[in-house]
């Protein structure tokens, strides 16, 4: 108990001298610190979530733990322990993606094979068509691409997007629709 | 995309922040508009004539130095919450001031009562305040609130109730000074009492005032 306490703090140590450098602009530091926090925050979310019978989307929230921590890494104060703010940000994500989860599921029903609804071919193609629009998006010019992937494949918001991309918000909107033509342009009518 | 490439991708972007300030010293920043907003105010309004007797009467003092504490712990309350690993029993820094100015105002109210009976309620009716807190308290407001939203506020309703109760109480202790014929009962419906609406209704709202993710500023 005493080692794991002792681990506890030397962590939060050695991961605040990381962030401060990260503050600084320090890439290397801030590669290792987000290295070492990512198995961290998959196991507090996976934890947290196995609690409320959720055991998919644990990388999802990873992802927004990572994202927010980014977006926010000017908030951590050096002189504070850093598990406490690493850990609130933890806990506002995994609780954030269980009501997303939470309001999602009420709308979705789990079935184990796609029914047909048409008899014609052609509306019962929905595996192809993903795998025709995955190729799409993968011919897509990168910045296009990024837009579908953060907003569109990963249901980001413009906010978040924008904060992970570094882009702003309106060069997202026009890099998404033109996307969406582009893409429109390949798939056919 | 997969974690490790967040990563990657998260690092290879780094670009150096300017850290957020501590909550005392967005405090000092808050104050330092909202202070001479008030003191144009107060002397627009012109101070009340029966100031000199008020500053004589210990209950006035105690009320209004409630109020103006209640202002300064909110405020720093709501700036420290802005702060991921905000301890709840932090709140008791607003918490106990707030209590204390209600208690002043409800110790009033006894006074009065035990005096004049149920017409020491008229006063209620005829003297409404809420415009002018809100008139009082709205640029201390809209300032705590950009203080605020450069923090990443992980509960935003505990921290917009937080923050427009300082701007009201604030604003309530300055009315104070340029607005006469407040009575105690004043004081708790109109001055306490819009206290706890406006926080009550920020609170409401605060996902939607404050819902913003967090984005560092460059350094």
């Amino acid at each position: 108990m005493i080692n794991d306490r002792a681990k506890h703090l030397e962590d939060s140590a050695r991961w605040g001298q990381w962030m401060l450098a990260a503050q600084a602009g320090d890439q290397a530091a801030y590669g290792r610190l987000l290295s070492e926090l990512a198995p961290v925050a998959r196991r507090m979310a996976a934890r947290q979530m196995t609690a409320f019978g959720v055991t998919e989307d644990v990388e999802d929230a990873v992802q927004e733990i990572l994202l927010t921590l980014h977006g926010a890494r000017h908030t951590y104060d050096p002189d504070r322990p850093f598990l406490p703010w690493f850990a609130a940000i933890v806990d506002h994500r995994v609780k954030d993606g269980l009501r997303h989860h939470r309001r999602h599921r009420g709308r979705e029903t789990d079935i184990d094979s796609v029914p047909e609804t048409f008899l014609a071919q052609a509306a019962n193609t929905s595996a192809t068509d993903r795998m025709d629009l995955g190729k799409a998006v993968a011919k897509l010019p990168a910045g296009q691409r990024q837009a579908v992937e953060m907003l569109k494949i990963k249901e980001m918001s413009l906010a978040e997007a924008s904060a992970a991309s570094g882009q702003s918000v309106p060069a997202l909107k026009v890099a998404m629709h033109r996307a969406l033509k582009t893409l429109k342009g390949m798939l056919g009518p | 995309m997969n974690t490790d490439q967040l990563i990657q991708e998260l690092s290879s972007g780094l670009t150096p922040v300017k850290r957020l300030h501590s909550p005392g010293r967005r405090l000092v920043q808050w104050l330092a508009v909202s202070v001479p907003v008030l003191a144009a105010i107060t002397w627009f309004f012109g101070f009340r004539p029966d100031l000199a007797q008020c500053l004589a009467d210990n209950r006035f003092v105690i009320q209004n130095l409630a109020a103006l504490v209640t202002g300064l712990a909110a405020a720093w309350t709501a700036l420290a919450s802005s702060v991921p690993g905000f301890r709840s029993r932090t709140l008791t820094v607003a918490v106990v001031p707030a209590l204390l100015w209600l208690a002043s105002a409800g110790e009033g109210c006894w006074a009065e009562w035990q005096a004049n009976g149920w017409s020491s309620l008229d006063s209620v009716l005829h003297q409404k305040c809420l415009p002018e807190i809100v008139g009082s308290g709205l640029v201390p407001a809209l300032v705590l609130m950009v203080l605020v939203r450069r923090g990443l506020a992980l509960n935003p309703g505990l921290t917009a109730g937080l923050a427009a109760l300082a701007a009201a109480a604030i604003g309530s202790a300055a009315l104070s000074l340029f607005h006469d014929g407040d009575t105690a009962w004043v004081t708790l419906t109109w001055h306490v009492g819009s206290a706890a609406g406006l926080s009550a209704l920020a609170s409401a709202f605060g996902s939607r005032l404050l819902s913003r993710p967090a984005r560092s500023l460059p350094a």
